[in-house]
């Protein structure tokens, strides 16, 4: 954490300096015993009702358009489940109404047991979401942005810097906590958004639409193992992706929706025992949803 | 967002250029104006005409009328959500935000934006303000009761369309929207005569209260009434409105608003007549330069604004033709009163620049239209200086095509000996213009990361130097006027500036990010 994060740190927390110049290393120990002091006195994390999302019956229609027809979807927290389909399946509309962009047309859809439709408020304090195509303020700095978010959502200030400094350094985005939005690249912009949802403390409800999306190598491995760290604290995770690799490294089980109907759910074994013949994912994939091509 | 906005405005050198362009350009344009004429005896005249022609009723009406076509415009608007942004679907919808604390907060933004805009502006004519004698105060209040009265038939527009909503939540019939027309009687009725005279709190309604204002502040039609009563009744309507703007936004306006963006239609029903299939495999032409005008030419005619306006332009000219051969009685005119006719030349000058400049507003978009779809372009085998070509004479084409009608029509109306000298100025102007615009449509994704964003500086500044550059012509025609010389001067100084303005688009072009 650099110099002025500390003294920032320590200001809040209320550490008195007095004297001009301190040692790093005493500012740190003393940083570190008065979050200690403070962990004791703290509650424990909540834990997610189960499932942590619940979709029944949800159907969406968009004039004479069915995007998604009668979708039935759990995610218990302590797994990751991958929403796969080809383009135009209703994996984005699935999202979208979980996180209350849209409405349903019928069917219920709840949060950490609470409704979306009638509370809200309560239901999108557990989410985090990533959209299809990133998106931010343009004229906030990534700090600005990440305060602003941590804001919204409650975060302790302490907490805010912290775990902003955790996944700056696990993101290698340091160099850019200070640049405005508008500025970074796509890939960037993913990082900005994902540091923006992790600052919150978990457990968390994930809908993340190609998360790995813009992201390089490094920064895909980095993410992929800070979702499996989250499934084993406790969070769910729905993930929506076109990439069968990342989906079958990642995730627990697979639900494939093709035009708007789930066409194959369950995890890679049990997808399989219906495919004998098939080798992996993404041979499944194509045969549940049009055959593979020759 | 506000904050950081305005610190890149002061600490980004270009942007300060173009603002300062801009507040020092009017500036001095409304000093040199004033200097030459005083507008008071203008302005008192300019009143008592007023008095004669119209009675106060008719102001009354005309503020219900502003009123009434918002709420019916609005009827069928995204209300509230028309303030939502596409970041704010991702990050505030989805986050334990309730929908009026969005609305709230962008439109607070909205209102603070237009408030720095009014003050810049007002600061900017000063020296028109002062010479036309008007109190300092008296003007800002007036330009202030402007802006709430506009900005309360905006939220009735948003209100309004809470009806449709409540409505089409009830019933999917028809006749539904009739409710729209009720509203706008409804609206158009608070300014009846009879309820003017006989029930004085009618004045509250904002239409009114406006109108109150308007003629009681200026003193034209005034009934003797304390215009702060008008005052207070807009800032009590405003307030109402806003209360309930923010108390109808619903999470329906969520929905709304993403349904907006997926039905985004570049194209009416009536363009999809005259759509047409481009086939480049086709084209006759060999020259890609000739193909990137095609294809913007029939890309923008996709939009309904497009064709509309070559409706306009030969409905126009056929109009203006036969104003100016038939010369109609119940169409005369203007009659310019002698003491004024020496105003008259450049009045007809700076109106003819006016009505350029408004055209080539198309040259400086042709840039900005492209959005992100630029960088495809510039990805493309074509020569940044074909690029740039084929826009700018696209441009030209389409400012000549809507500048002949308004030219011809302020030929007829102002009626000016020696007109035919003066009006061939058309030529240069559109030119240059057009070069001008392309530069700085160019410039939009140099400054900016967002090419499809038009930045406020660059938008307010060029119509300042296109004036500024106009100025500067119409000088060399009057120093040159009399001497052969103005045979070489004219087209040295346009031809010039074309030539640079363009070598700045294709310099712009070849330094995209």
């Amino acid at each position: 954490m650099p110099g002025d994060e500390l003294l920032r740190l320590a200001r809040i927390l209320k550490v008195p300096i007095l004297k001009r110049t301190v040692k790093r290393n005493w500012l740190v120990d003393e940083l570190l015993k008065e979050l200690e002091r403070r962990n004791e006195n703290s509650n424990p994390p909540p834990i997610l009702n189960s499932p942590a999302i619940s979709l029944q019956q949800v159907t969406k229609e968009f004039g004479k358009t069915t995007a998604v027809r009668r979708l039935n979807l759990n995610v218990n927290p302590g797994e990751i489940v991958g929403l796969v389909g080809p383009n135009g399946a209703g994996k984005t509309t699935t999202l979208r109404m979980l996180t209350g962009i849209i409405r349903a047309t019928s069917g219920k859809i709840q949060v950490d047991g609470h409704d979306i439709q009638k509370d809200a408020l309560s239901a999108k304090e557990r989410i985090g979401y990533i959209p299809e195509k990133p998106t931010c303020y343009p004229s906030l700095t990534t700090r600005e942005y990440v305060m602003f978010t941590a804001r919204i959502y409650g975060v302790p200030h302490v907490t805010t810097l912290i775990r902003m400094r955790e996944f700056v350094d696990l993101f290698q985005f340091d160099e850019f906590i200070d640049s405005y939005i508008g500025t970074l690249s796509k890939g960037n912009l993913q990082r900005a958004l994902l540091i923006g949802i992790f600052v919150r403390e978990p457990p968390y409800v994930l809908a993340l639409d190609e998360p790995i999306y813009g992201l390089d190598p490094r920064g895909a491995w980095n993410l992929k193992k800070h979702l499996r760290k989250l499934r084993d604290q406790g969070s769910a995770i729905l993930i929506s992706t076109h990439i069968l690799e990342v989906a079958a490294d990642l995730c627990d089980r697979f639900v494939i929706m093709n035009e708007g109907d789930v066409v194959g759910r369950g995890t890679l074994e049990e997808l399989r025992t219906l495919f004998p013949t098939a080798t992996n994912l993404e041979q499944i994939f194509l045969s549940l949803t049009g055959g593979i091509p020759e | 967002m506000l904050f950081n906005q305005f610190k890149i405005a002061l600490f980004t050198p270009s942007m300060l250029l173009f603002y300062g362009i801009t507040f020092c350009g009017v500036y001095f344009v409304s000093s040199v104006v004033s200097a030459f004429v005083s507008f008071a005896p203008l302005l008192f005249s300019f009143v008592s005409l007023l008095e004669d022609a119209i009675d106060a009723k008719m102001v009354f009406a005309a503020t219900a009328v502003l009123s009434a076509s918002s709420i019916v415009s609005g009827y069928f608007g995204l209300g509230p959500a028309a303030v939502i942004t596409e970041e704010d679907e991702s990050l505030m919808m989805t986050a334990p935000v309730k929908p009026h604390q969005i609305f709230l907060s962008r439109y607070s933004r909205r209102v603070i934006r237009k408030v720095s805009f009014l003050t810049l502006g007002v600061l900017s004519v000063l020296p028109l303000l002062m010479s036309a004698s008007l109190l300092f105060y008296t003007v800002i209040s007036l330009f202030a009761v402007i802006i709430v009265f506009f900005e309360i038939n905006y939220l009735l527009g948003a209100m309004s369309s809470y009806v449709r909503l409540w409505i089409s939540g009830k019933t999917k019939r028809r006749v539904r929207h009739l409710a729209v027309v009720v509203l706008g009687i409804l609206t158009l009725l608070a300014a009846h005569p009879w309820g003017l005279s006989a029930v004085a709190a009618i004045y509250v309604i904002p239409s009114n209260a406006f109108a109150l204002f308007l003629t009681e502040s200026t003193g034209v039609l005034s009934q003797g009434i304390n215009p702060v009563y008008g005052f207070i009744f807009i800032i009590i309507g405003y307030s109402i409105c806003i209360l309930l703007t923010a108390n109808i936004t619903s999470y329906d306006y969520y929905e709304l608003f993403s349904a907006s963006k997926g039905k985004e239609q570049t194209e009416g029903r009536f363009s999809r007549i005259i759509r047409g299939e481009v086939d480049f495999s086709e084209s006759q032409f060999n020259d890609p330069m000739i193909w990137i005008m095609l294809k913007d030419f029939w890309s923008r005619l996709r939009s309904p604004m497009q064709i509309w306006k070559y409706v306009y332009a030969v409905i126009g000219t056929v109009f203006v033709l036969y104003l100016n051969i038939v010369r109609p009685l119940w169409f005369p005119a203007i009659l310019i009163p002698l003491y004024l006719s020496f105003a008259l030349v450049p009045a007809f000058l700076l109106m003819m620049i006016m009505f350029v400049q408004m055209a080539s507003i198309t040259s400086m978009l042709s840039f900005v239209d492209e959005r992100d779809n630029v960088y495809l372009l510039k990805a493309s085998p074509f020569k940044s200086g074909d690029i740039i070509l084929s826009k700018y004479l696209l441009s030209v084409f389409e400012i000549v095509v809507a500048v002949i009608p308004a030219c011809g029509f302020l030929v007829y109306l102002l009626h000016m000996e020696g007109y035919l000298a003066v009006v061939t100025l058309v030529a240069p102007l559109s030119i240059l213009f057009a070069a001008s615009g392309s530069a700085i449509g160019a410039y939009v994704p140099v400054l900016t990361n967002d090419p499809k964003t038009l930045p406020v500086p660059l938008a307010f500044s060029f119509p300042i130097i296109n004036l500024g550059l106009g100025g500067i012509m119409v000088f060399l025609i009057a120093t040159f006027a009399e001497s052969v010389l103005i045979l070489l001067v004219l087209p040295l100084y346009t031809l010039s500036l074309v030539f640079f303005f363009l070598a700045l688009s294709v310099r712009a072009l070849n330094t995209y990010k």
